[in-house]
């Protein structure tokens, strides 16, 4: 309904408001729910984003009341809202919106009293059958949450509403299941219903590299394989695995983060132009960055790839133990909580140019950020000075913690015969003077609207775990990794760094 | 703060250049000092008080839109003519490792004749290549012979109508102007105008915008007959302004036209009548539309703004929009009631803007508002109709 006309929106600073709606959340006891998606529909409904009649119905197996259920979610907004503590009388009204309902995902019965409780509030709150379900359980529960929804008729809206449904990652573990589970969701919803989220796409430095790119004139020119040296791409964690260790063992860094996280960080920098800021053909250009990287056979992990496993050591001043001591861990873990990964784009504008990812666990420092690395200068004006040590120029996009642009370049120091690299730095925090929105604000709205720019496509998922998959498939037929091989605390195994020597690089300071 | 008695360009840009060598000299180790200039802002008073009103909006721009600020407080009737300079670097506080973010701020102290110098001065104190914004605040601004010398440089211009010595007749005034100034008809090089008040009824057209997002309510904005707006204004019923242009906005975006002398004044309440077109009869069908203004004198230390909105549409199905400012000051609570619907309400942040934040929306604009010169033309229309104070 993007293109509705409603004459009083002309010329309004923010945009329009979704339709009444109801957001059903499946595994609404967790933590996701009340640390990020019930904080940041209350943050929406404090920005006035959120039409009356909105609703919101959780779903889970504890047997909570509705009392019960808003209080857990006060708590958790009161905890993790941006705009800081929950103001009474909003959050009453608010409130009023807020449901439970109990249920096991695979009791029928639990579906049933769903669909009555939807009607429900259709009639009460004027909610006109538009529905979106949220899927912030486990994995496994999906298949299942989704053939119910099936059975039950809730695929379908009444009223001529609409029904949409937000799956979480991860999606698959594998090419295979990842292709089983699209045929188990596209057996019941369509394509146009489906939203795959990976909130890193929600963040506004991710969104404002096509702005940074396609709306500038100065970069585009540069960015390609005439100017570019390599592009390092860091996804740093400074936490341990926590409490998600079970989960974790049978995933690791390469699936839990290199998949979702760094393969579409690594298509929005590479893609082409999209011929328009809509949804299909802006993932049209995304995916064909994926279908063009060349794959990794299994017999090429050794080349391509690096991996490592923390060991005991210290973040922030405190101790952290060894992955395989956490707990969930097995013992003689294999699993990778480091992947260092080189991938080349082999298309027009990137043949010949190395695409360096890296993602750990238990890092010095969290930090996230997309390093264009230019090529070097010809020195030959300098080299006869004491001005020719000359650094190569770097355009960093900086995704966390400060959300940012920086261009490193060379200037002549004053007074002396030296070059001195300087940064200009560009901050989303000062240069705005306004808190960017969460991701899980902007991608809720998104959804609520029906803009799916920001969520993944069925191909896109199922060409990044062709890609994945190989390498995974060939860490599996190789010797058993020396783990741990890292540190907590240091920035990775040395073998990481031996990667990069071989190429003459050195992964970025950060 | 750096003071000069004797105002000379060079002595300034000096002062300036120290001021930002010293602030880098001062700040902690690995924290740089931007100096950060998006815009000259030169801010125009009559009034000492309102000087220190506009300083701190300034200061608290910096975080949106830091800027070369020149803020000339004239006081023309002073009988020792005086000019006094100062500058001032206005920064906001940093975390640790952080940068600073600066931008600048020149003070002109101009005191009986010499106030004729100021134009000059501040032509000279520009920062080239950046916007130049005109803030004038006293209550005759369009009369102001700065605006006249300066008229050539100035992007835009921005007033508060509400604060007019003469508000209908300014309004009708500003809407002449404004025509004037889109078309190009006054000189080669043209400004935008913006309007604080305007500025501050951003929050209760996004509330009444927003009822209409809505796939199902939206057939019922065609069909509105009877508009309430009641306001508090300083001054009451004598200050219309954010009534009319709440009214003009109304009418500009649903192609309601004024009816000629068809206005009614009973006690405080002013009444309109428009025409619309009628829905579902025909092409050339009219149907009339009733705007009620209801002022209400703001209390001193009151904020004056809009305090509630009801929309109504009689014409075959009954539907009601209301938006009531509630007792807890910052809240409004909107209300949706259709003809055998149960009704739709919400509590929403409505909060009182401040200067800062009404003159940070208005400089956010970056071409002229079409959506404000439509409201503005309709309102000034309005006001023509009241020949109050004309």
């Amino acid at each position: 309904m993007s293109d509705l006309p409603n004459p009083l929106r002309h010329g309004l600073r923010i945009g329009r408001t979704p339709e009444p709606c109801t957001v059903v959340i499946f595994g609404a006891s967790g933590d996701l729910t009340s640390r990020k998606l019930v904080p940041a529909l209350y943050n929406l409904a404090h920005e006035r984003r959120l039409p009356g009649g909105f609703s919101v119905v959780g779903f889970a197996r504890r047997p909570w009341d509705d009392a019960q259920f808003r209080q857990v979610l006060l708590d958790g907004v009161n905890a993790n809202s941006r705009s800081g503590a929950v103001e009474a009388e909003l959050w009453a009204s608010f409130a009023d919106g807020i449901h439970y309902q109990p249920g096991s995902f695979d009791d029928p019965s639990a579906y049933a009293l769903l669909a009555a409780r939807l009607t429900e509030l259709d009639l009460r709150r004027g909610t006109g059958g538009n529905r979106v379900f949220y899927l912030a359980t486990p994995p496994e529960a999906y298949p299942e949450i989704i053939r119910q929804l099936g059975a039950h008729g809730l695929h379908q809206s009444p009223h001529g509403g609409w029904t949409r449904i937000i799956i979480e990652k991860p999606f698959g573990r594998d090419l295979a299941s990842a292709q089983a589970l699209n045929q188990q969701v596209l057996a019941v919803f369509a394509e146009p219903q489906v939203y795959r989220i990976d909130h890193y796409l929600g963040k506004e430095t991710v969104q404002n590299i096509m702005v940074f790119r396609f709306a500038n004139g100065i970069f585009e020119p540069l960015w390609d394989r005439r100017s570019v040296d390599h592009v390092q791409i860091t996804v740093a964690e400074n936490l341990g695995v926590e409490d998600r260790g079970g989960y974790y063992d049978h995933s690791g860094a390469l699936r839990d983060m290199i998949q979702n996280h760094l393969m579409q960080l690594l298509a929005l920098v590479a893609m082409e132009p999209p011929v328009s800021y809509d949804a299909d053909a802006v993932r049209d250009e995304k995916v064909k960055v994926l279908r063009a990287i060349r794959r990794i056979r299994p017999e090429e992990v050794a080349t391509y790839t690096v991996r490592g496993q923390y060991d005991a050591g210290s973040l922030s001043g405190r101790p952290l133990p060894g992955y395989r001591d956490e707990r969930g861990v097995d013992p003689a873990s294999q699993t990778e909580t480091y992947v260092g990964l080189k991938l080349f784009v082999e298309n027009w504008r990137w043949a010949g140019v190395p695409f360096y990812l890296r993602s750990g666990k238990a890092l010095p420092r969290r930090v996230s950020e997309i390093a264009i690395q230019f090529k070097t200068v010809p020195t030959m004006l300098f080299a006869e000075t004491p001005m020719h040590d000359i650094e190569p120029n770097v355009l960093a996009i900086k995704i966390q913690p400060d959300e940012g642009i920086t261009l490193k370049f060379g200037s002549k120091v004053p007074g002396q015969p030296q070059i001195r690299p300087v940064t200009m730095d560009f901050r989303y925090g000062t240069s705005f003077g306004v808190a960017s929105p969460e991701a899980y604000e902007r991608l809720l709205l998104d959804c609520m609207l029906g803009d799916s720019t920001l969520f993944t496509r069925r191909d896109e998922v199922e060409a990044s775990w062709s890609l994945i998959t190989p390498i995974h498939q060939g860490w599996l037929a190789s010797p058993a990794q020396p783990f741990p091989n890292y540190e907590a605390g240091s920035w990775g195994p040395t073998s990481a760094d031996e990667f990069m020597a071989r190429d003459g690089r050195t992964w970025r300071r950060l | 703060m750096t003071s000069m008695t004797t105002v000379e360009i060079g002595a300034i840009e000096r002062e300036l250049r120290q001021l930002w060598s010293e602030s880098a000299e001062k700040a902690p180790d690995g924290q740089a000092v931007i100096r950060a200039l998006t815009l000259n802002l030169i801010a125009c008073t009559h009034d000492a008080a309102h000087a220190d009103r506009m300083t701190d909006a300034i200061q608290q721009l910096t975080a949106s839109h830091p800027s070369r600020a020149i803020l000339a407080l004239l006081q023309p009737d002073a009988p020792e003519p005086r000019l006094d300079g100062f500058v001032q670097a206005n920064c906001l506080l940093s975390r640790r490792g952080t940068p600073q973010v600066c931008g600048e701020q020149i003070t002109l102290d101009a005191r009986g004749s010499a106030v004729q110098q100021v134009a000059s001065l501040i032509l000279a104190l520009l920062v080239p290549d950046l916007p130049v914004v005109l803030w004038l605040s006293h209550p005759d601004p369009f009369a102001d012979p700065l605006l006249t010398r300066l008229r050539s440089v100035v992007d835009r211009v921005i007033v508060n109508s509400q604060a007019f010595a003469h508000p209908t007749k300014e309004l009708v005034h500003m809407a002449e102007l404004e025509r004037a100034v889109s078309s190009g008809g006054l000189a080669l090089h043209t400004f935008a105008i913006s309007d604080l008040t305007w500025a501050s009824l951003t929050a209760w057209r996004e509330l009444t915008a927003q009822f209409f997002d809505t796939r199902p309510l939206l057939p019922h904005l065609r069909r509105i007959d009877h508009v309430t707006i009641t306001y508090q204004a300083p001054g009451g019923a004598n200050n219309p302004v954010a009534g009319l242009l709440f009214a003009g906005w109304l009418a500009s975006s649903l192609a309601w036209v004024p009816l000629e002398d068809a206005v009614s004044i009973e006690a405080a309440q002013i009444r309109f009548h428009l025409r619309r077109p009628a829905v579902g009869v025909g092409p050339d069908a009219i149907r009339l539309v009733t705007i009620d203004l209801c002022p209400v004198e703001a209390a001193i230390g009151v904020t004056p703004g809009m305090l509630a909105l009801h929309l109504e549409a009689l014409d075959g199905v009954t539907a009601s929009f209301r938006v009531d400012r509630t007792e807890t000051p910052g809240y409004a609570l909107t209300t949706a009631t259709i003809a055998g619907m149960e009704p739709i309400s919400r509590l929403a942040r409505c909060e009182e803007p401040g200067l800062a934040d009404l003159l940070a929306a208005e400089l956010r604009l970056r071409h002229r508002d079409q959506t404000f010169s439509d409201a503005l033309r309709v309102a000034g229309l309005l006001a023509a109709r009241l020949r109050w104070d004309m």
